[in-house]
């Protein structure tokens, strides 16, 4: 049987949803009878994130060397490319957030073989295997195949389903891929955490996204409250962030975040192509702007044409009531 | 301290593209720009040189209009130019196009190689990391801050919610991101010069690559067909008074799309 690797990665105790994802697709490959699932994982592994992972997978390899308890591009594309070669794996998976989208390249070279970034859909168990990935921000879709092995993909998130966990656990095999300190020639200084988003934009279900149409930093109260009754994210505009009204963290677009949420709600957005090829995947849009014309209308599922001061806080307080909070 | 700029033209954000030949090619508007995140690393190159002296060479891969983002580059103040304009170049995936822009990074000693975090074009973010990799030479991605001192760089990266300061030794690679700096608008002494340079260019066998190592024919990722992204029905106008159209989208999110 052919071996797959899934490369987990966690918040705190959580696995992040991208790897669930993974997981969870990975245990319909387990099903197929052709592959061999495996979760990989590196770094400090608590015993609620070990429960929480080993309830998608027959097996989870814990890599424990001493220089990837923290994560850097090269010890991780080092030790996952020797894992890779020791279990002459055909598959590699990640997620496609920060961590995935920077180390996988280089794993990629490493194992000479090439790599499907930011993939949205999958077609493992047809011949060949094909990706779906879209480019041009969006505008076009690309269905891509391998001539290489192993097979290398990162997938954007919100891209699968979820399953839940069985209660059948898998084992757990601790590892030492023999990656040492000397071949890891960054040294991260210190990480500063500057917002405090739950979920991060690129993961979160729920997004809540302001424009120009906002006004003042201090009118982003209005969207954070409504957020904070659905557990959203929110998220700006290239203008927003360029008047420091919001983080850079928080841009939705071509030069900032690629979204792609369960639900997606702009107020005050006109709709700039730039801005759309960040949140087009979204799964339902729905778009508050007071000028009938705004061209976000075209690209949502639904449209209020109205003051957003007026309309958010009423939103609020209608979730509130269904909500019972 | 020499600095190497790896930058990319490409089709315009705003350029129509469409899918011709039964998903087999695409039909690109002609507009073309620098790419985004290029720029910001153009830009960088020339502060660094600025500070600590030295050279900037901008190299690209590309044919046809490919040179405009070397004439961008010289216009802005760069030192030095290469071309990739072999045909065999052409087309290649994230691993052919970073092999050859590495192989033509090394031909001359350099500091640090600054490129974008992704092209926005086939949106990959790869070839800085894999020109890294190949390079044996560590990255920094994503990053927003770059101070050189004594051999050193120390670089701040966005990451999901903050930022994570990063120490390198060089030489280096780093990838740019949106909030590294503001990109300068050409003088006109610049573009006099843009217009008249003569750009050298490079060819594969220049490169010791062959034939099956560059381009589509280098590839381990091909595109089989383009795709149409699925369209969304047309849009519901909820409408009433603010009140009553709030209700509704809330009905209308919890109960028919049961979203939330
Ligand atoms: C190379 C490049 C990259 C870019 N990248 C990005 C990117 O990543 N992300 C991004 O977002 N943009 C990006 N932009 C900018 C983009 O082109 C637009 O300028 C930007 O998206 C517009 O932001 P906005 O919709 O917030 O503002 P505006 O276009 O000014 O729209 C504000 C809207 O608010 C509405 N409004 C005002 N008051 C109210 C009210 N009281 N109630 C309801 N509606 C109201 C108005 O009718 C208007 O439609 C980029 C641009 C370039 C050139
Ligand atoms: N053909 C090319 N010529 C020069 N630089 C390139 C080319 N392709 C990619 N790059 C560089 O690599 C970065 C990431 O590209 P990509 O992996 O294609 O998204 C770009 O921002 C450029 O700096």
């Amino acid at each position: 049987m052919d071996k797959v690797l899934i490369f987990v990665e966690a918040k705190g105790d959580e696995p992040r949803k991208a790897s669930l994802e993974l997981l969870s697709e990975g245990r319909k490959l387990a099903e197929s009878g052709q592959y061999s699932v495996e979760a990989v994982f590196a770094g400090k592994l608590s015993d609620t994130l070990k429960e929480k992972i080993l309830g998608y997978t027959e097996r989870l390899v814990h890599f424990t060397d001493q220089v990837l308890e923290h994560y850097t591009a090269q010890g991780f594309s080092l030790a996952l490319a020797a894992y890779a070669q020791e279990t002459d794996a055909k598959m590699i998976l990640a997620g496609a957030t920060r961590i995935g989208r920077d180390f996988m390249p280089r794993l990629a070279v490493l194992l000479h073989t090439g790599i499907a970034s930011d993939v949205t859909e999958a077609r493992w168990l047809e011949n060949p295997m094909t990706f779906v990935r879209p480019i041009y921000g969006g505008k076009v879709l690309a269905e891509v195949s391998f001539s290489t092995f192993p097979v290398i993909v990162t997938a954007r998130p919100n891209s699968f389903g979820i399953e839940e966990p069985s209660l059948k656990k898998g084992e757990i095999v601790e590892k030492q891929t023999g990656v040492s300190a000397e071949q890891v020639t960054t040294k991260v200084v210190r990480i500063d955490e500057s917002s405090q988003a739950k979920v991060d934009l690129t993961e979160a279900d729920l997004i809540v996204v302001g424009g120009r149409g906002m006004k003042t930093a201090e009118n982003f109260k209005l969207l954070e409250d409504l957020a904070e009754v659905i557990g959203a994210t929110v998220g700006a505009t290239r203008p927003v962030v360029d008047t420091k009204w919001r983080d850079q963290t928080d841009q939705v677009g071509k030069s900032g975040k690629t979204v792609s949420p369960k639900l997606y709600i702009g107020a005050g957005i006109s709709g700039a192509i730039h801005h759309i090829m960040g949140m087009d995947t979204s799964k339902v849009i729905l778009a508050i702007n007071k000028d009938p014309n705004a061209i976000i209308f075209d690209y949502a599922d639904y449209g209020i044409v109205g003051d957003l001061f007026e309309i958010i806080p009423a939103m609020t307080e209608e979730l509130k009531k269904r909500l019972g909070k | 301290m020499n600095i190497v700029v790896l930058a990319k033209q490409v089709p315009d954000p705003e350029a129509l593209v469409e899918i011709s030949a039964g998903g087999k090619k695409l039909e690109i508007e002609q507009k073309f720009a620098t790419n985004l995140f290029d720029e910001f690393a153009i830009e960088e190159a020339l502060r660094i040189r600025e500070k600590h002296a030295g050279k900037v060479k901008v190299i690209t891969l590309g044919g046809g209009k490919a040179t405009e983002v070397i004439r961008t580059g010289i216009a802005m103040g760069a030192d030095e130019a290469l071309l990739l304009e072999d045909e065999a170049f052409l087309d290649g995936d994230g691993y052919a196009t970073a092999l050859a822009l590495s192989r033509a990074a090394a031909k001359e000693p350099f500091d640090i190689i600054l490129c974008g975090r992704q092209a926005i074009d086939h949106d990959r973010g790869e070839v800085g990391q894999m020109v890294a990799q190949f390079l044996g030479l560590p990255h920094v991605g994503n990053v927003v801050k770059l101070d050189i001192a004594d051999g050193k760089a120390v670089a701040e990266s966005a990451i999901e919610g903050g930022k994570e300061i990063v120490e390198v030794q060089l030489p280096a690679v780093f990838t740019a991101q949106k909030g590294l700096n503001e990109p300068r608008v050409p003088q006109i002494m610049g573009v006099m010069k843009a217009m008249k340079v003569q750009i050298p260019k490079a060819t594969l066998g220049d490169l010791g690559l062959s034939p099956e190592e560059a381009g589509l024919k280098g590839s381990k990722v091909r595109i089989e067909k383009y795709l149409s992204p699925k369209k969304r029905p047309p849009m519901q106008l909820i409408t009433g008074e603010p009140m009553q159209a709030a209700a509704e989208a809330i009905r209308i999110l919890i109960d028919v799309e049961r979203v939330i």
